[in-house]
């Protein structure tokens, strides 16, 4: 069961978008995501798609791969597709089919809706292919950086990410075993009548709460006896260094946001 | 500095979050939703401190799972923070564990509006309309789950702390 499912989708490899620093990476992406709503017209939302396919193309990643990321969506994409061009009455009229009458505006903003949120998944699936878990977590570290002034547990917080990534596989085994285990003394996690169900989910969450809480027990104790002491003076063995290209990239973004100002209308 | 022990749980949680979501796949479609992690939630009443772990398994998860992605990231971060907040400061007012835990399910309900505010801007979906179908969803996992995690608050008390979960 486990197989199939990857963890944060990472795909290695060693192209210039893989290389980037996973703070350019998170800046790049949330001003993507922020800048995609300025875009009203054809022109525009042309701009965008070229930005983000570029972007898609430079990672080198197979598009049959990026597609696979996106077929979830698809539906999505579709039923709000059908939902604006149901609700929208505005335009000119296009079509009439019964009681139903399809509007221009409506084919339009159908279409731009769905673009737009076909666009802020693929830049999202193209932050989480690149980037493993863990330099997200050293990423977001950094940036929080200056939240440690007004008293935030930023190295806190990154830590306690950085223990849950660890342990994702784990506890991933050690459900599957517990479900296993419990199949055997005859509880059925398929099916069911309702409160044999919730009984099923009571008998594997009892025992996984219980031995998370054992380990996390037992990693506090090997921490402190390593002398763990918290961020104070602690050095790194990830070091996240900002180069050019970054501040290249960055810079696009930039030019991207003027020139969606330029042209929206 | 937080305490090491603090630490470490609430990592532990997250991941316990994480994997939940990862195995239970959610059943319901991006407008109704069941997500069965989120039963999760109620482990706040038991010690605020648990909110932690809750939010940073939110997070991960949806850097993984969701197909909204950074949307879910801000908006679905910021329903848990919100929710939880309100559940932390009315604990100081009600005591018992299942008053608590409606009172957390009612918080977690109510606050889907950012959600439907969320599927509202990405995705133009209407605001009332959406924000109905979203908290039923999150109503009928967290309002089902509170039994479930009543029955593991036990379990982990008697189990690990010999003695009332709240109290330690």
């Amino acid at each position: 069961m486990s197989n199939h499912l990857i963890i944060g989708q990472y795909v290695p490899g060693q192209s210039i978008i893989h290389r980037l620093d996973p703070r350019a990476k998170l800046l790049i992406v949330f001003a993507y995501v922020l800048i995609v709503f300025l875009a009203n017209n054809a022109a525009t939302y042309a701009l965008l798609s070229v930005f983000a396919f570029l972007f898609a193309a430079l990672s080198r990643i197979p598009f049959s791969y990026i597609m696979r990321g996106l077929r979830p969506v698809i539906w999505v994409v579709l039923f709000t597709f059908v939902l604006h061009v149901w609700m929208t009455k505005e335009g000119d009229v296009l079509y009439r089919i019964g009681a139903l009458t399809i509007y221009e505006e409506g084919v339009r903003q159908g279409i731009f809706i769905s673009l737009r949120f076909l666009l802020l998944v693929l830049m999202t699936t193209m932050l989480t292919l690149t980037t493993t878990p863990i330099e997200v977590t050293d990423g977001v570290e950094s940036l929080l950086g200056p939240l440690k002034k007004m008293r935030v547990p930023v190295h806190e917080l990154a830590l306690m990410m950085a223990i849950s990534l660890r342990f994702i596989p784990t506890l991933m085994e050690e459900t599957e075993k517990i479900m296993k285990a419990q199949a055997a003394r005859g509880v059925d996690f398929s099916g069911g009548r309702f409160s044999e169900r919730m009984k099923a989910i009571v008998s594997l969450l009892v025992p996984l709460f219980i031995s998370s809480f054992k380990r996390a027990d037992e990693l506090a104790t090997a921490m402190e006896a390593r002398g763990y002491r918290g961020g104070e003076g602690r050095t790194k063995f990830r070091q996240l260094a900002w180069k050019r290209t970054d501040t290249v990239f960055f810079a696009a973004v930039v030019l991207l946001a003027i020139l969606l100002c330029l042209l929206r209308s | 500095m937080m305490n090491v022990r603090t630490m470490a749980t609430n990592g532990l949680i997250a991941a316990v979050y994480i994997a939940v979501t990862a195995l239970i796949q959610p059943f319901g479609f991006t407008n109704i939703q069941f997500r069965v992690s989120e039963l999760l939630n109620h482990l706040v009443v038991f010690r605020p401190t648990y909110a932690i772990g809750i939010v940073l398994g939110v997070f991960f998860a949806n850097l993984f799972f969701s197909p909204i992605g950074a949307y879910d990231l801000v908006f679905g971060v910021g329903q848990s923070v919100l929710a939880l907040l309100i559940t932390i400061v009315s604990m100081r007012y009600v005591k018992n564990v299942w008053a608590r835990m409606a009172v957390n399910t009612l918080s977690f309900t109510v606050t889907m509006g950012l959600i439907a505010l969320e599927l509202k801007l990405a995705l133009g979906f209407p605001f009332w309309l959406t924000w109905l179908t979203t908290s039923i969803g999150e109503f009928v996992v967290m309002a089902l789950g509170a039994p479930i995690m009543y029955a593991v608050g036990r379990r982990l008390a008697r189990e690990l702390f010999n003695s009332s979960h709240q109290n330690r």
